[in-house]
């Protein structure tokens, strides 16, 4: 009797043991913070420009302990938006209790939710990143302008979607921790994550806003920015508290 | 002793339960629904549309006629999804060529007859959307068309009192959220089935029913030369074709080639159904043809045989004048009087 009473509380605790993990995502480009509407930065072409929106989605996270086993977290999908500091804080619930070397996630959604109809919370199509013309997810959108664009406003638009090959944005990226990650009840780790979002334009593909100011269809300049975009987050530091 | 352990353990499974229901959060508060059972003639293939996501009800059914009718959808409250999908056209837009929108903007693309919705897997004449629960985001959202913002519409229908007790019979809380709102309009329109018509009768071998010569000649050019892609029971194949239909540099619309980014999908567009295609003039992707006549003289001798062109009508469809005749009776056949004045689609006045 007592002993049954002892598994349906280890079975409780199991479900509800706040075992998380925090990650704060800030935003920079190159060596200068990100500031909406006011700052202004230089990409590789020279071209000068400033940012009024930038967002993306995270999802598929997971954790990989130093011997390459890697534990996939429960589904759960992120927007995260420059102009929202909440959206910058994630909360992975339910890791694991563990020591893991890299973390692993996917920035865009799932293929399977770009054609399954309307999703609610942050995959809701009111949050402006889903195309109405073109069903799919954004997966990635950055907005501003640049003297050098000859889009109206001299802006820059960049929604980069498309889950359909040959154009496919998903991206995968496992990034290794500079220091181990604990998990467990009696830790509360944060993992600092930057996004350097002028990769978008200086990576392997580079982009001169004078020839494209502006992307926002599926297709192959999409998925080259997709692919730049893919490197541009870095862990600088664990706080384990 | 195992009495009480059983107890505790059929609580726990229990609240196991429970615990399990609440994720749901569609269904976290069941509402006292109505199921409502579709009724389809048996011979069709099974729906592509996923009744699982979306159980039938008759609250949600009459939530979503409301909201089909209802011009608080649009911008400045002038058209409602029913402006433009008129019953008695097939729910296509009769005489009208391009779609009509808010503050007097027309877009750029004939309205779509909407029947028989649960076998299509794709939607707009580019087959750009991909699913029925999400096709109309396009429409309310349109600055051509409704000019709505999502956002701003979840907030006005939330503050309707009406709204806020259709929501709650249909789902159980009042609260209004867009894949409420979606899975509602799809409700509605999934009963939009037209199968009723004389040709069905016909196929049935109703007593009493029979082709007249004329359709029955009709009926044999249209297998002979229009069936491959307009395939019955549907009327279409549901593909996305060139039929060879001139291009307009005034619409410069390239068809499917906007959604895919390729070249080999140039001037393709929806094969539309030919059911009720009589009532449901203009006709093609720009509504360019009144008149079905013209439609027909296209195929004989009107093409622009560019390099997507199908190879089922590269050769154009050769017509004579006693068989585009018949043709049209034929055609006739395919109208379905039933379905064009059921009263369960019929328009609702909404002043509130």
């Amino acid at each position: 009797m007592n002993r049954l009473l002892l598994l349906i509380f280890l079975l409780m605790g199991t479900g509800t043991a706040a075992q998380q993990v925090q990650l704060e995502i800030s935003h920079v480009l190159a060596s200068q913070p990100m500031q909406l509407q006011t700052a202004v930065y230089t990409n590789a072409a020279g071209d000068t420009f400033n940012i009024t929106l930038f967002k993306y989605y995270l999802s598929n996270f997971s954790l990989i302990a130093a011997d390459g086993r890697k534990t996939a977290l429960q589904p759960a999908w992120f927007l995260v938006s420059e102009d929202n500091a909440a959206s910058k804080k994630i909360l992975l619930p339910q890791c694991p209790e563990g020591e893991y070397t890299q973390l692993s996630f996917m920035i865009g959604v799932d293929s399977v939710l770009n054609f399954s109809g309307p999703q609610d919370g942050v995959l809701d199509p009111l949050h402006g990143m889903f195309w109405t013309w073109n069903s799919g997810y954004i997966m990635a959108k950055l907005e501003g302008t640049s003297p050098s664009s000859r889009l109206p406003n001299h802006m820059l638009q960049f929604h980069i979607g498309g889950y359909r090959a040959p154009h496919v944005t998903q991206r995968m990226v496992t990034l290794t921790l500079p220091s181990p990650l604990l998990t467990g009840p009696q830790y509360k780790p944060r993992v600092m994550l930057q996004a350097d979002a002028m990769i978008w334009f200086n990576g392997d593909y580079k982009i001169s806003f004078r020839q494209m100011a502006g992307f926002m269809t599926p297709g192959t300049p999409a998925d080259r920015i997709a692919d730049n975009y893919q490197h541009m987050f870095s862990v600088k530091k664990i706080v384990s508290q | 002793m195992f009495r009480k352990a059983t107890y505790i353990l059929i609580a726990f499974c229990l609240w196991l339960w429970i615990i399990g229901r609440d994720r749901h959060v569609l269904t976290a508060h069941s509402p006292a629904v109505e199921y409502y059972q579709l009724k389809l003639p048996d011979s069709l293939p099974p729906p592509v549309y996923d009744f699982k996501n979306n159980p039938l009800t008759k609250q949600g059914i009459a939530l979503g006629r409301r909201l089909f009718y209802d011009p608080k959808l649009s911008l400045d409250s002038s058209v409602s999804c029913g402006f433009c999908h008129q019953q008695f056209a097939a729910f296509g837009h009769f005489d009208h060529a391009v779609s009509h929108g808010v503050l007097g903007r027309t877009g750029n693309r004939s309205v779509p007859a909407l029947f028989n919705l649960i076998w299509q897997k794709d939607f707009m004449w580019d087959g750009g959307v991909n699913h029925l629960d999400i096709q109309p985001l396009t429409p309310i959202t349109d600055e051509n068309e409704m000019g709505m913002d999502l956002g701003a519409l979840i907030k006005r229908l939330q503050g309707n009192a009406t709204y806020r007790k259709l929501f709650k019979e249909a789902y159980g809380t009042e609260e209004v959220t867009s894949q409420r709102l979606f899975k509602a309009l799809s409700q509605f329109m999934v009963t939009m089935i037209s199968f009723e018509s004389k040709y069905d009768s016909v196929i049935r071998r109703e007593p009493g029913v029979t082709f007249t010569a004329e359709e029955q000649g009709g009926y044999r050019t249209f297998t002979q030369k229009c069936a491959s892609c307009h395939k019955p029971p549907f009327f279409t194949d549901y593909s996305i074709r060139n039929n060879g239909l001139p291009y307009l540099p005034s619409m410069n619309d390239v068809g499917r080639m906007r959604i895919t980014n390729n070249t080999a999908d140039y001037l393709k567009f929806k094969v539309p159904s030919l059911r009720n295609v009589l009532v449901s003039a203009p006709y093609m992707h720009d509504g360019r043809f009144f008149d079905i006549f013209q439609v027909f003289a296209m195929y004989n001798h009107g093409q622009q045989k560019g390099n997507t062109i199908d190879p089922l009508v590269k050769n154009g469809i050769p017509l004579t004048e006693k068989e585009k005749r018949q043709l049209y009776m034929f055609l006739n056949t395919l109208t379905d009087k039933k379905f064009l004045t059921n009263k369960e689609l019929s328009e609702l006045l909404i002043t509130d």
